[in-house]
């Protein structure tokens, strides 16, 4: 219903010209040291209540969305600034998606130091504009589908954990918190953790590192298990349009709710959620290819038959390009893949979540540089739930200044 | 007699109906001298400001992991001053000028850039990064897609008008490329100067742009014998 007001309001703009009236550009106050951009996004798609392929940890629908945020800025002196970001997500509560201040020691060189509610230093995808860099509608499958594991809830068994395949999005296990919520992600997209972060740009190379409170799949604004997490992201630029990366995390992931439910005698440090990723990106002319790898695994608990804990492994993995074929009209593609490594039950071997495939086209239309339309079309298959396949349609609009 | 001057009404009403919008002189750009060399005149003077041009800043985004390095956005005090209508004779030229609008510092070079109709535009990528110069402007829609530092590439603008340029990658570079019908048109200089040379004896319409204000207009006329005459203007509102 949000999504369709906003639509609405969106294409009340009957012309260029009068869309000439909306800011095209950051607001600015303060000769300049305060600035404020704004982006709406509305994505409508069918109605989805049994399939779940694009819920979000956030209990909403990726392609049935309705974004408003505002970002602001601003720089007292030179070497300081105060960055924050205002987001509501179906006209809920607005939330602070990014809060946080940073500081460049030295005013010629390339080290900035940001501490709060940061940026993810981990891989690329959460860093992107939502609304110019995404070359289709949905989200890829690392940063925004859920598995059925919970931060605060552990499985007694391993065949708990075979029982909740592909239903991430309201998940539940017997131990620790008994009501059905959310999955985790292996990255979410939707929400930034909390930290201090350092970035240094040289040249080609460009290294971030951060400690958070949270973990890549479970971001958090406070602590729940006093135990940080270190992740960095390192990058080279060998010729223009070129980037090569390398990103790493490792973080304790469990709430220490749960954790202290354990006659393991473990504490929360012990089970953690270590990542891998790699990533490209090449573009030249009216093309742009990306592809982005991310492997993690968690050490979790079955508080019955091995509360010490045991290996739980996924596999993302995607590429995804986009062309411009006019000024105002491109075409973009994606090809997902998400797997999971196999357990052990009393009677099988079964993976622990269920694979899921995506691919997904997207034809986009700028009607000015800053009003983008997009239609797509995404099919997902996945090996088990109650529904093992579906495909949507779906359309955005998007705007910013 | 009368014929004479009707017909001289008559063809000014129809090329001024030709002309648009636009700044900056090109060296080469600058109106020719007339083949009989009659008596020309030139206006100038200057452009001033009431209320300061808006700067364009970069968008806001908080997933960047740095300070964003300061930039010179564009003089936006730039401002175009053309005739309107245009002298008799001001669509004879035949020669096919090129003119140059840099990308720089992630900036475009020059910021306001005008020129005649049949000019080819070069864009050259100065800068280390990639710059993707785009444009959905009616007058003259192109994307020239991505090239690295060392590259140009060029692009015809056949037909009067206003072009915005942006860049793709980096939301805070644009420009504005007027483009005449006719080569009586200049760009103001740093400190606000303007001239335009050989204008031929008539009365014309002296108009002022620039990209944040309100079109400003004044009556000018060449006498017979030629001459100079002093036009300021000033911007007062947007």
């Amino acid at each position: 219903m949000a999504a369709t007001i906003l639509v609405a309001a969106v294409l009340c703009v009957p012309s260029p010209a009068t869309a000439q009236t909306l800011p095209s550009g950051p607001i600015r106050a303060n000769d300049g040291r305060l600035l404020v951009s704004g982006e709406v996004v509305a994505t409508m798609s069918d109605t989805d209540n049994i399939a779940f392929f694009n819920y979000t940890d956030y209990e909403h629908n990726a392609l049935r969305l309705f974004r408003f945020s505002l970002s602001g800025a601003w720089q007292p002196v030179r070497r300081l600034a105060f960055v924050g970001e205002l987001r509501t997500e179906d006209l809920d509560r607005p939330e602070a998606y990014a809060a946080y201040i940073r500081f460049r020691p030295w005013i010629d060189k390339g080290l900035d130091i940001q501490a709060g509610r940061i940026p993810p230093s981990f891989g690329v995808f959460s860093r992107r504009a939502y609304t110019t860099d995404n070359p289709v509608i949905g989200y890829p499958l690392a940063y925004q589908y859920l598995t059925s594991i919970h931060t605060d809830a552990v499985p007694a068994l391993a065949e708990d954990l075979i029982r909740m395949r592909a239903r991430g999005w309201l998940s539940t296990f017997p131990v620790g918190n008994r009501t059905p919520g959310p999955g985790v992600p292996l990255v979410s997209a939707f929400r930034w953790d909390t930290g201090v972060q350092a970035h240094w740009k040289a040249g080609i190379i460009d290294a971030t590192g951060s400690v958070t409170a949270g973990t890549l799949s479970d971001p958090h604004s406070n602590d729940n298990n006093a135990a940080p997490q270190v992740s960095g992201r390192f990058s080279v630029e060998p010729s223009t349009g070129l980037i090569l990366g390398v990103s790493a995390a490792r973080g304790a992931w469990l709430s220490k709710d749960v954790t202290q439910l354990l006659t393991s005698g473990a504490d929360g440090n012990d089970y953690t959620q270590t990542a891998w990723g790699a990533d490209a990106e090449y573009s030249r002319d009216h093309w742009l290819v990306r592809s982005e790898m991310v492997w993690s695994r968690w050490r979790t608990p079955l508080a019955a038959s091995a509360p010490q804990g045991i290996d739980i492994d996924a596999l993302a993995i995607w590429a995804e390009g986009r062309y411009k074929l006019t000024p105002r009209l491109f075409a973009g593609l994606r090809l997902d893949h998400l797997g999971f490594s196999k357990i052990q039950t009393s009677t099988e071997l079964l993976t622990w979540e269920a694979p899921v495939n995506r691919v997904e086209a997207a034809i986009g239309y700028s009607i000015q540089r800053n009003l983008t339309a997009r239609i797509g079309v995404q099919r997902n298959d996945r090996d088990a739930g109650r529904v093992h396949g579906r495909t949507y349609l779906a359309a955005q609009l998007a705007y910013w200044f | 007699m009368a014929a004479t001057r009707l017909l001289r009404v008559w063809l000014a009403a129809a090329l001024s109906m030709m002309a648009l919008v636009a700044p900056s002189a090109h060296p080469d750009q600058r109106p020719p001298v007339p083949a009989r060399r009659a008596a020309t005149g030139t206006i100038r003077g200057n452009v001033d400001f009431k209320v300061p041009p808006v700067e364009r800043e970069r968008r806001v985004n908080p997933a960047e992991l740095g300070m964003s390095p300061a930039r010179d956005s564009g003089d936006r005090r730039r401002s175009v001053i053309y005739l309107d209508p245009a002298p008799r004779g001001a669509f004879d030229a035949r020669e096919e000028p090129h003119a140059r609008l840099d990308q720089r510092d992630e900036s475009f070079v020059p910021h306001v850039l005008a020129i005649v109709a049949g000019t080819t535009v070069d864009f050259p990528n100065n800068d280390r990064t990639y710059h993707n110069v785009f444009s959905l402007s009616k007058t003259r829609s192109f994307d020239l897609g991505r090239y690295a530092a060392g590259h140009s590439k060029a692009i015809l603008f056949d037909r009067p008008g206003i072009v915005r340029v942006f860049c793709d990658i980096h939301s805070h570079m644009s420009a504005f490329i007027l483009v005449f019908a006719h080569r009586y048109f200049a760009v103001t200089d740093e400190e606000g100067r303007y001239h335009i040379d050989n204008v031929p004896p008539g009365s014309y319409n002296v108009v002022a742009w620039n990209e944040a204000m309100a079109l400003d207009s004044r009556r000018a006329a060449i006498p017979e014998g030629g001459g100079d005459i002093e036009l300021s203007f000033l911007f007062e509102k947007r």
